[in-house]
């Protein structure tokens, strides 16, 4: 399966592009994460009010009007930050190579040989993010409608907050990952024209020894 | 040949039977030329039912109007609380002149939508755990699981709405997260709902859910003089299916409570007075005030449901 | 051609896109999307001038998809379990749990082995991901196996399938995921996870102290720990209990009036699991580590989650899992043949593919027909062929399948967890893990074995619900 792997950098445009899409990919899956953390204090805050609020406390949260009860709208709130979570990193993990997959064949391939087979997964991949890019818009779409008050036509099941933020994350999400897969295809036809051994720009299966070198590494920034 | 695909969801139920039936009798009239494959959950997730008609995915779908108010303004006036509908004869004419009325055809008409019938769902009575509640006062501070309309209408009089999803509401109660549920006796007794109450709310009648099946327009008009006519006709039918089936369930679950001890409450009718001018009141003003200002005629679709309920109980 | 071919031919060709090393994910988005469109112009009948508008129709079917399947709260247990087990790792509750495990148990033969296997069930009571689990203990337990002179490749063993229990011993990420599929009660199924989940360690306990017993230079036992030094250690690994007791109070409701949702108890107990953390000094670093780490894993998860449902949609369209279900049903051989053949078509199966992926991509088709081969969704008790109501049926299947997905990650050639051990630490190969895995094929099989036989050790927990 999809073990580790590591991308090279040179002085290639290829390279330069791909440094350039880094911090964004970066920042979405870092945007990912605290939306996952957010989660916690959602259900954290939601417990409490509702707890505190059969005790003798209740009075004094009512006051300050905090924690004063389940938070209405929690399932809303969460059906909304889903997306966020689940697709926004989509690109990052694409870029370190962490979409799981069968290696047994690539795996054994090198070369030319290995990347004319990247390639053309790859640009299956690509045909499918173009559709779904156009797809996930028109889902967006549906919902979005300016002459409406917040420019909501689809609004959620219990307190009614919009939707269309939510179903617009995922079109972003999947332009981004259209950058990294054009990229990754430029990469991988350079490689396969010039014969190049280790491309810069894209994840390289690494052997089991760099790999633990790697992790190795890894550990030691770790107990700094 | 003429094959439809239907999206409804979850499993073959009450609900369910009108289309049923409907898939049945079309299929009769036309020889088979016309059939209907209903798919319980495959095409769809059911709050999507109106964009897969609206892209064409399917020809025809059931979709509640509580499930995204911003996507069937028009129709949500059925989920208003304290309608005073008192049946399913009486839920089915109201939601036909809802549909009739232009401003209905013309928003569902942006989804590429029309609408062919109503599911009728009784009224969202609660069942609770711990001491009946027969005052207004007992609502302050009850947890309910309630969404839409009527879960508004707790909160005006005090109650706190929960959200929990309807397959979580028998966890929610068993774990007193909330003290009562407002279902439809048929999720009151497929979500188990039943099993923990002491007490049911016989006629409160705080509201209920609308939700209509459609059709997609295009595939609607492709069809042959023959098909439309079978299809047409056959709504009727479909819908008196319905109403019977839906009664024998309403007699099991008279027994239901008979077998569970379930406590039938009956409020009295200035309880009920009380909490209409409390909670339906204001948000019924509310919600004519923002269709108007979004351009919608609340008021007229408002005294449309009340004429229609008075002509329909002056009539039989 | 017909929908049933038209299905045949597009999975067959989702499985040579796997195979030629597409992303899973990609390849069975892909698949259903083609399978969309082929069928939708199949429908049209192949009329040139409108295979615009089929290709139109498909890719809005499946531009839905992602959006919709993943706006869902009880799929958002997955990033909280995922993130309790990160958070977990920088609460230092791991190494703490391990600590006291050694201390109380490495004296028996293979001693430091069988704390490894009760320090990772531990674990597994607040983490929901096994491969996560698996880094972790990589990290710690075969550090200390290897200094008391342990067999390299037994200790990695032990690690990987240690690792596996976090998928049954509730929170499971992957429980999660069937429940959703099937639609059936995450509490209750959770609850059933439990004792397969400790069975399972104890028998993974006693095979290594066979082999320590047999085979002495194996596993050495550690001693020399004071009674005092046993003490100290269990009041660091408190936390964990903690957490389990708050995830016990929210899921299974022991006292009546309990205290919420499995959803919420999750979330809770990450929360726990954070403060405690900041308490034992994580810095602003190692939380954006935790929260990127749990956003790869999460998105790469989800990823697949949505991809398969792509796929999952054509099924639909295609009306495949209705006809496979009446084909099983059709069948004349016993009820119990058939669903072994189905759980060796998941181990086989299982060899070449990632555990969630197989559910996501097999259940919407097995799920039916398995609960059909019972009598029904409702069928009673007495009435069906397993001798369990269909929720039962429900709940027991999906422990086996889990089961079976646990099997999956220690499988060669694709055991996800092995893989991730090697990769953890350099002095150990992929091939290495999977020799010192091989013993635990056969506990796990045994296991299997005895859920199958006596469907009461799944069943028990969940009938007092
Ligand atoms: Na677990
Ligand atoms: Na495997």
């Amino acid at each position: 399966m999809a073990g580790s792997s590591t991308v090279l950098s040179d002085s290639s445009l290829i390279s330069r592009l791909d440094r350039t899409l880094l911090p964004i990919e970066r920042a979405t899956a870092l945007l990912s994460g605290l939306a996952a953390f957010s989660l916690m204090f959602l259900a954290a805050y939601s417990v409490a009010g509702r707890q505190l609020d059969r005790t003798f406390l209740a009075p004094l949260f009512d006051s300050i009007g905090l924690m004063d009860g389940p938070l209405p709208g929690y399932v809303d709130y969460i059906e909304t930050l889903m997306p966020l979570i689940a697709i926004l990193g989509v690109s990052y993990v694409q870029r370190e190579g962490g979409h799981i997959r069968m290696d047994i064949l690539v795996g054994r391939l090198h070369g030319r040989a290995l990347w004319l087979f990247e390639f053309i997964t790859v640009l299956c991949m690509l045909i499918l993010v173009v559709a779904l890019v156009w797809g996930s818009w028109a889902h967006f779409d549906r919902s979005f409608d300016c002459a409406r008050p917040l420019c909501s036509r689809d609004s959620s099941i219990d307190i009614g907050i919009p939707i269309w933020p939510s179903k617009l994350v995922v079109p972003v999400a999947l332009a981004v990952l259209l950058a990294r897969l054009l990229l990754q295809l430029a990469a991988y036809g350079r490689a396969f024209v010039l014969n190049v051994a280790s491309p810069a720009a894209v994840p390289l299966i690494q052997s089991v020894a760099e790999q633990a070198a790697a992790e190795a590494e890894q550990l030691k920034e770790d107990s700094k | 040949a003429t094959e439809w695909n239907v999206s409804v969801w979850g499993k073959r139920r009450a609900f369910t039977e009108h289309v049923e039936k409907l898939a049945e009798l079309v299929s009769e009239k036309t020889d088979g030329e016309f059939t209907m494959n209903i798919s319980y959950g495959g095409l769809s997730k059911n709050r999507e039912n109106l964009d897969g008609i609206s892209i064409g995915a399917f020809e025809m779908a059931q979709f509640c109007a509580g499930y995204h108010r911003d996507k069937n303004r028009v129709i949500t006036v059925l989920e208003l609380p304290f309608l005073g509908v008192a049946n399913l004869e009486e839920e089915v004419a109201v939601s036909s002149a809802v549909y009739n009325h232009p401003a209905a055809t013309d928003e569902m008409a942006q989804w590429n939508a029309k609408l062919l019938m109503t599911s009728p769902m009784p009224q969202y009575n609660l069942v609770g755990t711990g001491t009946p509640r027969d005052e207004l006062a007992e609502f302050e501070g009850m947890r309910v699981r309630a969404t839409g309309g009527i879960g508004e209408a707790f909160k005006a009089v005090g109650a706190v709405p929960t959200s929990v999803t309807s397959s979580e509401a028998y966890q929610a109660m068993e774990s007193g997260v909330v003290d009562t549920v407002a279902f439809a006796q048929h999720a009151h007794l497929s979500f188990g709902t039943i099993n923990r109450a002491e007490w049911w709310t016989a006629n409160l009648n705080p509201g209920t859910v609308n939700c209509p099946v459609v059709v997609n327009i295009d595939a609607y008009e492709s069809l042959s003089d023959a098909e439309r006519e079978a299809l047409d006709s056959s709504v009727p039918e479909a819908l008196d299916h319905y109403l019977s089936n839906y009664g024998q369930l309403l007699k099991k679950w008279d027994e239901v409570l008979e077998e569970k001890g379930v406590e039938k409450v009956e409020l009295s009718d200035e309880v009920i007075a009380e909490f209409r001018a409390k909670a339906a009141d204001p948000i019924r003003e509310n919600w004519i005030a923002e269709m108007e200002s979004q351009g919608l005629p609340g008021q007229e679709l408002y005294d449309l449901v009340v004429k229609t309920l008075a002509d329909h109980r002056g009539g039989s | 051609m017909s929908e049933i071919q038209i299905g045949l031919w597009v999975t067959g060709g989702m499985l040579v896109l796997v195979v030629l090393g597409m992303r899973v994910a990609f390849a069975a988005a892909l698949a259903g999307f083609v399978g969309l469109v082929w069928l939708r112009w199949s429908g049209f009948g192949y009329d040139p001038a409108r295979f615009g508008k089929a290709l139109e129709i498909s890719v809005k079917i499946a531009g839905q998809v992602p959006h919709s399947k993943v706006s869902s709260q009880a799929l958002s247990l997955i990033p909280t379990f995922i993130l309790i087990g990160y958070l977990a790792y920088y609460a230092k509750l791991t190494s703490a749990l391990f600590e006291a495990a050694k201390r109380w148990i490495a004296w028996v033969p293979g001693g430091l082995a069988v704390s490894t296997v009760f320090a990772t069930a531990g674990f597994a009571a607040v983490s929901g991901a096994s491969v996560a689990t698996a880094a972790v203990f990589a990290r710690i337990g075969i550090p200390e196996m290897l200094a008391a002179g342990y067999n390299k490749r037994f200790a990695a063993g032990v690690v990987a399938a240690g690792g596996t229990l976090a998928s049954l011993i509730p929170p499971s990420a992957i429980l999660v995921i069937y429940a959703i599929i099937v639609e059936q009660d995450v509490g209750k199924l959770l609850l059933a996870g439990f004792i397969p989940g400790a069975f399972s360690a104890v028998i993974y306990a006693g095979l290594i102290v066979a082999i320590a017993v047999i085979f002495k230079s194996v596993g050495p036992p550690v001693t020399g720990f004071t009674w005092r030094e046993r003490l100290v250690s269990l009041p660091p690994a408190l936390p964990i209990l903690a957490v389990v007791v708050i995830i016990i109070f929210f899921v299974y409701n022991p006292f009546g009036e309990a205290w919420g949702t499995p959803t919420e108890g999750g979330a809770v107990g990450a929360f726990i699991v954070f403060v405690v953390a900041l308490l034992r000094g994580m810095r602003f670093r190692q939380l954006l580590d935790a929260l990127l780490e749990t956003a790869k894993l999460t998105v790469m998860i989800f990823t697949i989650i949505w991809g398969v449902l792509i796929y999952v949609r054509f099924l639909g369209f295609a009306d495949l899992p209705h006809a496979f279900a009446d084909w099983i049903a059709s069948l004349n051989s016993p009820p119990m043949v058939i669903l072994i053949c189905i759980l060796l078509a998941y181990a086989v199966l299982g060899m070449f593919m990632d555990a969630i992926g197989m559910l996501l991509l097999t259940l919407p088709v097995v799920y039916p027909a398995v609960m059909a081969l019972n009598g029904g969704e409702n069928v009673a008790a007495a009435d069906s062929a397993f001798g369990m109501s269909g929720p039962m049926c429900a709940i027991w299947f999906g422990i086996l399948v889990v089961k079976m997905a646990e099997f999956c990650l220690i499988t060669p050639p694709i055991g996800l967890n092995c893989f991730v051990v090697a990769g953890v630490r350099d002095d150990l190969s992929v091939q290495d893990v999977f020799r010192g895995v091989t013993p635990f094929f056969i506990a796990d099989a045994a296991t299997i074995a005895l859920l199958v036989a006596f469907p009461a050790i799944v069943l028990w927990l969940p009938s007092l619900a």
